[in-house]
């Protein structure tokens, strides 16, 4: 708005001086005695740049109205030919009719009244075009420079993402109360215990890696997901039962890490180990219309796990972290939303748009990777007892 | 000391059942998985002590011990991580501890429970009708993320908040979920004296007593808190402190 104003007093008042200048060195090289005197010219000068600058303010408000600002060039191209006519054409008719209509200027003797009209009408025309191209120049600059501080700022929220992913991708109380398992597997079950040291070690390793790495193949996540759910297992025993329904064909896709992880994360915290009586987390991925739609369903009411008592209130930080990462990496397609499903389900679901690179996966996979076996299909996660 | 392990987590239990087992007297009566069955155990077992896991699924363990009908056992927070219920703690000097249990520090704080002496609901809340409080009996209070073990004697006043009642001791005034007509009948008529409709007072904290207006008396309590007595209340006032 400063901007504006500045440039409108200042453009008028360039344009003013330089008629000035123009009619004062007319006047000196002419050999006649001038027709008027100069204050006449100087007073004339001055009301053109005023009312230039106010029809020029009046279209302004015109072209904001019309919404023209969010037109392209093709569009605004004809548009603002037509609008400089057209307030051109005002223009002069406002400044003829006041120098020779109602100050009675003697009318010229060089030219033709018509023929003064119409250069002064091509005239103003011209101007205005330039007119509006400052602005619309000025209006694509502000706009790229907004784009560019919007750029900075969510590039600004990866880092923070980042940042606070890699201070709590492994939430501290299930590694603790994992730990508290532990130990008391030892006793009862020390080759479970072992096992439970080895799927734990996974899980910490993954999760410190995982802030370094753009995507993994969605298998790798799947794995670390299967040993995180293993050792819910251990501590949740009969109450935690999973439902596994994983798509051959997806587990080559990339997906960033920790995206399955938090939404099974979510959804154990929401709808095992606030319910006394547990229920079932099933997780589903697929592949629909070149996108990995990756869905975790528990049992629970959408409401309850935002009303909830204060130790277990929802931050939705978890997932609204995840939720921006899947737009940085997958673009605008890319969306995370959690909704009720059934009258008691709440389903969690991810959906990653398949970039161009990435149909590559979804050829058959070559022999030669030495991965880990795909978890889903190594070990079925039955409910262990 | 009969002591009740609450806890979600069997192997949990398990766990703080073979570290209670070097403490000769301690007995574990029995085991809970979450605060309904908890209190089932409570009504049957009379515990002297709770050892209680801070989540838990339906209901926390806070929220569980509030809705306790005091007087309130003795109790051992256990979690795994919690910073705000451990900064409760710490701030009101209770007694929890970290998952996994070190042993030592198990053993320190169950040190500081045989100082304090028994818990003493076990036989007394067998009673069908709730006994009165004895004044070193505790209730537990919660506000917002603080928490407190309030002894009866430490209260100087009780006002009624509509179904609620709030408490004031030391330099805290809490909100206790119970009304105070509630508190009124589970409390000690020899020490504490319904002074109007909306008070409550500890007589053992009086610290000044003048007439008032139309025969009624001005009670200022130690700590600063005045309390107004109509007539009708301060000839009962009168006929008490006489006895």
């Amino acid at each position: 708005m400063r901007v504006y104003v500045v440039c409108q007093l200042v453009g008028w008042g360039v344009f003013f001086g330089m008629q000035l200048a123009v009619t004062l060195v007319f006047s000196s090289i002419r050999e006649e005695p001038p027709v008027q005197p100069l204050w006449v010219d100087t007073a004339y000068l001055v009301q053109v740049a005023a009312i230039g600058l106010l029809l020029t303010h009046v279209s302004r408000r015109y072209i904001e109205r019309a919404g023209w600002k969010a037109k392209g060039s093709l569009a605004l191209m004809p548009r603002v030919l037509a609008l400089a006519c057209v307030v051109s054409l005002a223009w002069n008719c406002i400044g003829f009719g006041l120098q020779f209509g109602v100050f009675d200027y003697p009318a010229p003797k060089k030219y033709p009244l018509p023929l003064l009209f119409g250069v002064s009408l091509v005239n103003g025309a011209i101007l205005l075009i330039g007119w509006y191209c400052v602005y619309f120049f000025y209006q694509l600059f502000d706009r790229f420079n907004r784009l560019e501080i919007e750029r900075l700022r969510l590039a600004n929220v990866v880092k923070e993402t980042e940042l606070r992913a890699l201070k709590s991708q492994v939430n501290p109380h299930f590694m603790f109360n994992s730990l508290n398992s532990v130990r008391a597997l030892i006793d009862e079950d020390p080759s479970r215990a072992r096992e439970a040291v080895t799927q734990l070690a996974n899980l910490l390793r993954y999760s410190l890696q995982s802030g370094q790495m753009e995507t993994v193949p969605f298998e790798d996540e799947l794995a670390v997901v299967n040993d995180y759910l293993a050792l819910e297992q251990v501590r949740h025993e009969e109450r935690l039962r999973l439902r596994l329904d994983v798509a051959p064909e997806t587990l080559r896709l990339p997906v960033p890490p920790m995206v399955l992880q938090t939404l099974v994360e979510n959804a154990i915290k929401y709808g095992i180990a606030s319910r006394p009586e547990g229920g079932e987390v099933a997780i589903r991925a697929r592949l629909d219309e070149q996108k990995l739609i990756l869905t975790v369903t528990n049992p629970g009411k959408l409401s309850r796990a935002a009303n909830s008592s204060s130790s277990q209130a929802s931050t939705g930080l978890g997932l609204s972290n995840a939720d921006a990462r899947l737009r940085l990496l997958f673009g605008e397609e890319a969306t995370l939303h959690l909704y009720q499903a059934e009258h008691d389900t709440v389903a969690a679901e991810a959906r990653l748009p398949l970039r161009p690179a990435d149909s590559d996966h979804l050829a058959p996979a070559p022999t030669e990777r030495p991965r880990r076996p795909s978890p889903a299909l190594a070990k079925p996660l039955a409910t262990r007892s | 000391m009969k002591a009740l392990l609450i806890d979600d987590e069997r192997l949990a239990r398990n766990e703080l059942r073979r570290l209670l087992a070097v403490a000769g007297d301690i007995e574990i009566v029995g085991e809970a998985a979450n605060p309904a069955q908890a209190r089932e155990q409570m009504a049957k077992l009379q515990p002297d002590l709770l050892f209680l896991d801070v989540q838990m699924p339906g209901e926390s363990g806070l929220e569980f011990l509030e809705s306790l009908e005091p007087p309130v056992p003795h109790v051992i927070f256990t979690t795994a991580y919690d910073e705000f219920a451990v900064k409760a703690f710490e701030f009101n000097a209770l007694d929890y501890l970290l998952k996994p249990v070190d042993p030592a520090r198990l053993a320190g704080a169950l040190e500081k429970l045989r100082d304090r002496g028994p818990g003493g609901s076990a036989e007394r809340a067998a009673a069908p009708v709730p006994e009165r409080l004895s004044p070193d009996d505790k209730v537990f209070v919660r506000e917002g993320d603080r928490c407190w073990f309030v002894e009866v004697k430490s209260i100087r006043l009780l006002e009624s908040e509509g179904n609620y009642t709030r408490v004031h001791f030391d330099d805290a005034q809490p909100q206790l979920f119970r009304s105070l007509n509630a508190m009124e009948a589970r409390l000690d008529p020899k020490t504490f004296f319904r002074a109007n409709r909306r008070q409550m007072i500890n007589l053992q904290w009086i610290d000044k007593i003048e007439p008032w207006f139309s025969g009624g008396l001005l009670v200022e309590l130690k700590g600063g808190a005045k309390v107004e007595l109509s007539r009708r209340q301060a000839q009962d006032f009168r006929e008490r402190m006489s006895l």
